[in-house]
């Protein structure tokens, strides 16, 4: 067991100033980082032994249109069961966002990352099987971009004839 | 002239023609001119009314209620309806209990085609009768844009009660022998049987 302390030391020592942001809020931390360094950041959390972060909790996208640079962010909950300690890293997208995908690096980031990529748009590059999770196959546009319509049933329709597809 | 061969399948479904411009009056036509008299259906549907056995199936936040009319403080095996099945085959019809969403709704319609007939519908709650406050990408305004609903309960969500007397009003419908779909689709079965005519 090590301490949340000894954790931001390694990170921050091992990456400087490649880590943009950090936010500190009620005993967890936050850390930002550029997308070129998204893959190598997540990859050293998980492996090297004093971060030991085996679990990604969850990933999830956002869309902040008052970003104007950088609409697009996406949140990768991490949690170390060796360690008993639970990191956040995040990182902003510009429009037409993508990402190298992390289902290398835990299996489970599959469902999630499919889902912000329906839902927001945001592609992972290398994901083994991007399609769409929540809604038909044939559904047109992203509806938790800010700017999907909140009501009507634009984008989907009731396809009873993909009965034996979906 | 008798009851002969295949008219014997289910002589008492609906699916055989049915006579007359009231669905209540009249004899039920069989082929081969056998009539068989509208009290019999009568009687039939008396005895199915007492143990319409829905299918155990839930969409939303609207099947908590439908359980609750299963527990013990409710208890709706008091009129023979507490045998949930869990095949649509074995069911007498169904409780759309929520919403639907676009992706469930050719689900929804394929176990509603499972259900053996003679079947009963049941929209409960307000998103399946409407879609409720849900007017958008993902779900369905109403699930009788899918399939031929007999009774409404509105509510978010209906309470056990009125979930309880659409129950009771299913059950008229039971022993009146009608249906939701009556005149809205073509049934094989039926259309084999009249020479393609075939409209109840
Ligand atoms: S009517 Fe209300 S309780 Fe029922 S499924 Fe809709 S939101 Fe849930």
């Amino acid at each position: 067991m090590i301490s949340l302390e000894a954790i931001k030391e390694r990170l921050e020592g091992q990456f400087g100033s490649r880590l943009l942001d950090r936010a500190d809020f009620r005993d967890e931390v936050t850390y930002a980082v550029a997308p070129g360094d998204w893959m190598e950041v997540l990859s050293f959390c998980r492996d090297d032994p004093q971060m030991a972060f085996d679990q990604l909790d969850c990933l999830v996208g956002d869309h902040l249109p008052e970003r104007a640079a950088a609409p697009f962010q996406v949140v990768a909950h991490l949690v170390s069961h060796t360690h008993g300690q639970r990191l956040r890293i995040k990182t902003a997208l510009a429009e037409d966002p993508t990402l190298p995908t992390v289902t290398n690096l835990w299996p489970s980031a599959g469902f999630d990352e499919r889902e912000a990529w329906e839902m927001l748009g945001i592609a992972f590059e290398g994901h083994p099987d991007l399609r769409r999770l929540l809604t038909t196959e044939d559904f047109e546009g992203y509806p938790l971009r800010k700017d999907f319509p909140l009501r009507g049933t634009i984008g989907g329709r009731i396809r009873t004839e993909l009965k034996g597809k979906i | 002239m008798g009851i002969t061969g295949s008219a014997l399948v289910n002589p008492f479904d609906r699916g055989i023609q049915a006579t007359g411009e009231d669905s209540l009056g009249g004899p039920v036509r069989l082929p081969g001119g056998f009539a068989m008299p509208v009290q019999i259906e009568r009687i039939l549907g008396f005895g199915r009314s007492f143990s319409f056995w829905p299918l155990l199936f839930g969409l939303a936040c609207c099947a908590i209620e439908m359980m609750a009319l299963g527990g013990s403080r409710f208890d709706m095996s008091r009129f023979g309806m507490e045998a949930m099945r869990a095949s649509p085959r074995q069911a007498d019809g169904m409780i759309v209990a929520g919403w639907c969403s676009t992706k469930m709704a050719p689900r929804v319609v394929r176990l509603y085609e499972q259900i053996p007939d003679p079947k009963w519908v049941l929209a409960m709650g307000s998103c399946a009768i409407s879609g409720n406050i849900w007017d958008t990408y993902g779900v369905v305004q109403g699930v009788d844009s899918l399939i031929p609903v007999d009774v409404y309960v509105p509510g978010c969500p209906p309470r056990p009660e009125a979930l309880w007397q659409g129950l009771e009003m299913i059950r008229d419908r039971i022993k009146q022998s009608r249906h939701a779909y009556d005149g809205l689709r073509r049934i094989p079965a039926r259309d084999a049987l009249t020479g393609g005519t075939g409209e109840a």
